[in-house]
């Protein structure tokens, strides 16, 4: 697909997003709208650190909880306008994330899996036991929300800023920042071998998707008005994971399509009543095995194939 | 011949007139029941949304809810939350916005119920919450908002009141204690503890999910305490019963759970159960149940082939005590009226679980209903309920209006 083409199917994706309010009559799905767009910025940056640099992170909701944590206790404690602590709140997981990211990123594959599940785990077990902060396993209640709990609204400024955090990680992938964690992907060693500090990058992409991490957090709380330490554990995580795996890793739209997946689809399966997570499971286990490479390279691969077929009949 | 065809004409226009005002008399009114379907919470969400089935066929097959000249037979749609705020809250705005349901039941678990709490103040639906027993669900004054569990600290005051009373000077505590309702029923019973000079000696934890409690309990035995008191879900705490009675500690065992004798019998042997106390509401048991609780449980039992679980109840007395409220605000659509009208009304005669009434009324000022609390002790196989646990509903009313 040549660039203008792609510009263009990016803004009528955008257009058409950007109806929905007018076109759901159904507030529902205007609901999963908005949880499907919040975890829009999340798969992006889950996407940045996995897809594009190769490291797979098990903390993603971990530094969502950050997020939603941070932004709303700066609003309930320092009084602080709601748009304020969400703009704080991927500063403050940046803060926690370049402390968790320097010993983490020391060690490479399945070990920095490992290390970054101990972290999410860490994180859901302060926030049930610190309790005169978190308000512990019963969580918080009544967070402010913007413009009176507007859902059209929200789903405009979500929209917007998933659009911006999109282009931004499009810039990022396309920037000499974007080859570097590419190629720390195929062969860091190689990477190293030139005099690239390789760790320095690595530590960018962490930081750089546990902002993305806490900026959903932050858009969460304030749009469900209510947290506590379960939203954020492991099972979360593995949820952004998917979502890149199943939209397609280290692509800008995979992550984009894998986030409306694990929104829509558990709730489209809900006919199917106590079967309903076994089918999910099923579902992912098959797309997992027979798309690895996600809906967005099975499209790729469809679409070369048929322009191949074209210059052979044209030939 | 034209009288004939006139009278014809007639008869048939009076049939379809008769047959058009039957139609428009019944009507349906769908309620939604959002809960724990799987998971964890399963061992109290499934039977609770099969409690409300069960109503919704017996109030059908009694005529339905009469408002005026209508009647409407009850439609039942149930949602999965799995015991997730985020799936609890998809779950109730898919009731809501898309299938137009204007009352929820259900709601077995607190973190689930304290998400759609946080919402359904701003919208026109009323929520009638279960087996959630974690005490800020209450406090914060919703006015669409009512639940028939007692909270749990009211509870554990009765129950520190108990354990008091045996005479046991140290207490181990093993429970979820990660879990605010489970905390705030331990930190009840401390209370009462320290009164008559007993104390707790450890509060060991384990998750909803554990299920080997065997490091905690080696721990808690080397202690040497004179008693142990275990919290938490169903599964998670037979196997601490069972695990207790392997390492060899002979002592009593309290309780505070809710499980039935069959959800108990899958992890551990009547034999491990034997002498354990729980303390707990005056929930389900047949030798402490109304008549209605007897009919419930023999209802249940047939229509289910299994046993129905002690705290189901509350969600099968949320139906009737909405079919009570629409009843006598005479509107299925003022949502607001019909809030207001369980807020005043008596214990309907129906109800399973025995109340007791604040003022004469069945919810008090923070549309929260009480309990009878009880001692029920495992006796060869059963549950046995050996005696009530003094509980002041009134003094822990006020006491609940004090906290937001």
């Amino acid at each position: 697909m040549n660039r203008t083409l792609t510009i263009l199917v990016w803004l009528v994706a955008f257009a058409s997003l950007a109806m929905l309010p007018q076109l759901l009559t159904i507030k529902y799905y205007l609901h999963l709208s908005i949880l499907a767009l919040i975890w829009v910025i999340m798969a992006q940056g889950q996407n940045l650190i996995q897809g594009y640099t190769g490291y797979v992170s098990i903390v993603g909701a971990g530094f969502m909880g950050i997020g939603a944590y941070s932004s709303t206790l700066l609003g309930i404690h320092f009084h602080l306008p709601t748009w304020a602590t969400i703009a704080m709140a991927p500063l403050v997981t940046a803060l926690f994330a370049l402390a968790t990211g320097y010993p983490s990123l020391r060690v490479k594959g399945h070990y920095f899996a490992i290390v970054t599940l101990a972290f999410n785990l860490i994180i859901v077990i302060v926030l049930i036991n610190y309790k005169e902060l978190t308000n512990g396993e019963t969580g918080i209640s009544n967070i402010p929300k913007l413009w009176g709990g507007s859902r059209d609204a929200y789903f405009y400024l979500v929209l917007v800023l998933a659009a911006c955090l999109t282009l931004l990680a499009a810039l990022i992938a396309r920037s000499r920042v974007g080859e570097i964690l590419l190629a720390i992907r195929q062969n860091e060693d190689l990477v190293g071998s030139i005099g690239i500090a390789a760790w320095k990058y690595k530590l960018f992409a962490f930081v750089v998707s546990a902002m993305y991490a806490g900026l959903a957090g932050a858009l969460y709380a304030h749009f469900q008005g209510f947290i506590n330490p379960e939203i954020f554990g492991v099972a979360q995580s593995l949820d952004a994971i998917l979502a890149v795996i199943l939209g397609g890793s280290g692509t800008i739209a995979g992550p984009v399509i894998g986030a409306f997946l694990v929104v829509f689809l558990p709730e489209l399966l809900r006919f199917a009543d106590s079967f309903r997570l076994i089918l999910y499971g099923l579902i992912l286990v098959l797309a997992t095995i027979f798309m690895p490479i996600g809906i967005v390279g099975v499209c790729k691969a469809a679409i070369r194939r048929l322009s191949r077929k074209d210059i052979r009949s044209d030939a | 011949m034209f009288n004939r065809v006139k009278t014809g004409a007639l008869a048939a226009l009076a049939m379809a007139l008769a047959t058009t005002s039957a139609f428009a008399a019944e009507k349906k009114l769908t309620i939604g029941v959002a809960d724990a379907l799987t998971g964890g919470g399963a061992v109290y969400g499934l039977p609770q949304a099969n409690a409300v089935r069960m109503a919704a066929d017996e109030i059908n097959a009694a005529g339905g809810i009469k408002v005026g000249s209508d009647t409407y037979k009850i439609d039942v749609i149930a949602y999965d939350d799995k015991a997730n705020p985020t799936e609890a809250t998809n779950a109730v705005r898919k009731l809501i916005d898309r299938d137009g349901v204007k009352y929820i039941l259900g709601f077995c678990c607190s973190g689930s119920t304290s998400a759609v709490a946080s919402f359904i103040g701003n919208e026109k639906a009323v929520m009638l919450v279960g087996n959630a027993a974690e005490r800020s669900i209450t406090t914060k004054k919703i006015p669409n908002l009512v639940r028939t569990r007692p909270p749990a600290d009211f509870t554990g005051q009765a129950a520190g009141t108990f354990i008091a009373r045996k005479g046991q000077k140290r207490i181990a505590v093993i429970g979820a204690l990660d879990v605010g309702f489970y905390a705030q029923y331990v930190d009840s019973v401390e209370r009462e503890l320290k009164k008559v000079g007993s104390e707790i000696i450890a509060r060991e934890v384990f998750t909803l999910r554990d299920r080997d409690m065997t490091p905690q309990l080696t721990k808690i035995r080397a202690l040497n305490p004179d008693a142990i008191l275990v919290v938490g879900y169903v599964e998670s705490a037979a196997f601490v019963y069972r695990q207790a009675v392997e390492l060899g500690m002979n002592i009593p065992r309290y309780g505070f759970t809710s499980g039935s004798e069959e959800q108990f019998l899958r992890v551990t042997t009547s034999a491990q159960m034997e002498g354990v106390w729980d303390l707990r509401p005056t929930e389900l048991d047949l030798l402490s149940a109304s008549k209605n609780g007897i009919a419930y449980h023999a209802n249940y039992t047939k229509r289910y082939n299994a046993t129905p679980s002690p705290s189901s109840p509350y969600a099968y007395d949320q139906l009737y005590v909405l079919k009570a409220a629409i009843e006598v605000a005479g509107t299925v659509d003022d949502t607001v009226a019909v809030a207001r009208a369980i807020r005043a009304l008596a214990i309907p005669p129906q109800v399973v679980m025995q109340y007791l009434p604040v003022d004469g009324k069945m919810f008090d000022v923070n549309g929260q209903a009480y309990t009878t609390n009880g001692a029920f002790q495992w006796q060869k196989g059963k549950w046995v309920f050996v005696e009530d646990l003094p509980s002041d509903a009134k003094a822990y009313s006020q006491f609940l209006s004090t906290l937001n």
